[in-house]
């Protein structure tokens, strides 16, 4: 019985992985580094990277400075019906991109609920650089908020009661005592976050169309060479195959680094 | 260990016959454009509409469909030049017009408001038959830099009627048939002849269609007077 369940353990970790894999070996077959580099230096790639770039940094630049405050308030103080706005601000995880495309067109769109106070101060959102940006904070955040959250509540109370007893008020706390002990996970929350906004596709082409240099992201651009150069596509795949690797072991890596495994260990401090 | 085989060939046959649901039934790739009008002809194929384009590449990585009904008359020749379908026929003609919000906030009348500041417009993506068209037509009438004013390539001549239709576009470029199917939410502004480009449809049975004799007789009913009448009813030109 045990041998069974090994044999079967070990043939579905088997299935798992070469699922999981073959289509990024598949990517990484039909195009060699050399083609790569070729493709990459188009001017559809080179637009894509640029636009990607400056969106994902403007967002996550957002994210950070919201929802480090956010989570932590969360995390760390008495909140009422706090498992609701929890589940409020986790929703984008498991909504379908395409409804936070619409829900995005129906709050900030020229008809949306928004729509005309924006049109009065001369705000048009939809097919700009700043829908690109509003797409990924919608989607992203959530990954970053959840993981520093958890980062936050691993920290030692009793340093925290500490600290206090010491005099430090709640800035001091939150700056000297929370941030640098939860750092790892931050880090690892944030990457994560980054990761999944550059990614980001449905609510993109919805809420943000899709314009070569102004808001097509790599993923669009994907979608836009599939059918026009499924060689340029096909070498954006590779690239972001090769970030998303980058980010996930730097993940793993800072979130191994975290100082609060010193606090849990407290004789290996220094 | 045996058991576990038999489990995984089960999962397997549970996935794969999931997968060929529809059974020997016909199917049909068809441009978006044709969404409204073909399964009034016939409403037994299973269709799959999408951008001609896309259409072209999934049959050409495999996809299993018997018949491919195209919004131009390059993708065809192409797939039939590498000898993935039969010879294609034209069946349709269809014209460009400019797709403006009931209450046409940007007072769009001509092709040459577009280029107005202030007016937001889309049109389909290059290598999308509709935005070959409407690259062309912008063309015909001399300005063929008006593309890279639009707001968005969206990626079939759908996305372009919906976001008009949303009103968070001021104008867009499609087919005269697709504002027929958003009648009650697009008015529609034509275009002179003399920038109309020649659009032509075609349609042709796949090679490998699993299912050849109906396959062609559904492009021989399509071709006939059957078909003639539908598209006409559909607003589409016939050959």
């Amino acid at each position: 019985m045990s041998r069974t369940g090994a044999v079967i353990g070990v043939g579905a970790l088997g299935l798992t992985l070469s699922f999981l894999i073959l289509p990024i070996v598949g990517i990484v077959s039909r195009v060699g580094p050399l083609d790569i580099l070729r493709q990459l230096s188009s001017k559809t790639a080179q637009d894509a990277i640029m636009v990607s770039l400056t969106t994902s940094l403007m967002a996550h630049a957002i994210i950070l400075v919201v929802g480090t405050p956010t989570a932590y308030v969360l995390a760390t103080r008495r909140v009422p019906a706090r498992e609701l706005i929890v589940s409020l601000i986790e929703m984008p995880l498991v909504l379908p991109p395409a409804v936070a495309g619409i829900g995005l067109f129906a709050a900030f769109g020229s008809q949306g609920l928004l729509g005309e106070s924006l049109d009065v101060i001369g705000l048009r959102i939809p097919f700009t650089r700043a829908a690109v940006v509003m797409a990924i904070v919608f989607v992203a955040s959530p990954f970053y908020i959840r993981g520093a959250m958890a980062a936050f509540a691993t920290v030692d109370r009793g340093l925290v009661d500490v600290a206090r007893t010491l005099g430090a008020g709640p800035w001091r706390v939150a700056a000297r005592v929370y941030l640098p002990l939860a750092g790892g996970g931050l880090g690892a929350a944030s990457t994560l976050a980054f990761a999944r906004g550059l990614g980001e596709f449905g609510a993109t082409i919805l809420f943000a169309g899709s314009f070569p240099g102004r808001t097509e992201t790599l993923p669009l651009a994907i979608y836009a060479e599939f059918t026009r150069d499924f060689e340029t596509a096909l070498a954006i795949g590779a690239l972001l195959i090769a970030v998303s690797l980058g980010l996930l072991v730097s993940t793993k890596l800072v979130g191994r680094m975290s100082p609060h495994a010193r606090v849990l260990h407290p004789r290996r401090w220094p | 260990m045996r058991r576990v085989g038999g489990l995984v060939v089960a999962l397997a046959a549970v996935i794969t016959g999931g997968c060929s649901a529809g059974g020997d039934g016909l199917t049909v790739f068809g441009a978006a454009s044709l969404a409204e009008v073909l399964p009034t002809l016939d409403g037994s194929p299973a269709y799959q509409f999408a951008a001609s384009d896309t259409l072209a590449v999934q049959i050409r990585e495999g996809a299993r469909a018997d018949v491919f009904a195209a919004a131009n008359e390059r993708l065809p020749d192409e797939l039939f030049a590498a000898g993935v379908v039969a010879r294609p026929r034209v069946f349709a003609t269809n014209r460009l017009v400019i797709l403006v919000p009931t209450a046409n906030p940007g007072r769009v009348r001509a092709i040459a408001d577009l280029g107005r500041p202030g007016v937001r417009f889309v049109v389909a993506a290059e290598g999308v038959p509709v935005g070959d068209y409407t690259r062309e037509a912008f063309a015909r009438v001399g300005q063929p830099t008006l593309v890279e004013r639009a707001a968005s390539f969206e990626n079939d001549a759908r996305s372009v009627v919906a976001k008009v239709a949303l009103g968070e576009a001021d104008a867009g470029i499609a087919y005269a048939t697709d504002a027929r199917a958003a009648a009650d939410t697009v008015s529609l502004v034509e275009m002179p002849a003399r920038a109309q480009p020649e659009i032509r449809y075609a349609v042709a049975v796949v090679t490998a269609a699993r299912n050849g004799d109906a396959a062609r007789a559904f492009v021989r009913r399509l071709l006939g007077p059957d078909g003639r009448a539908a598209l006409t009813a559909g607003g589409f030109g016939v050959p």
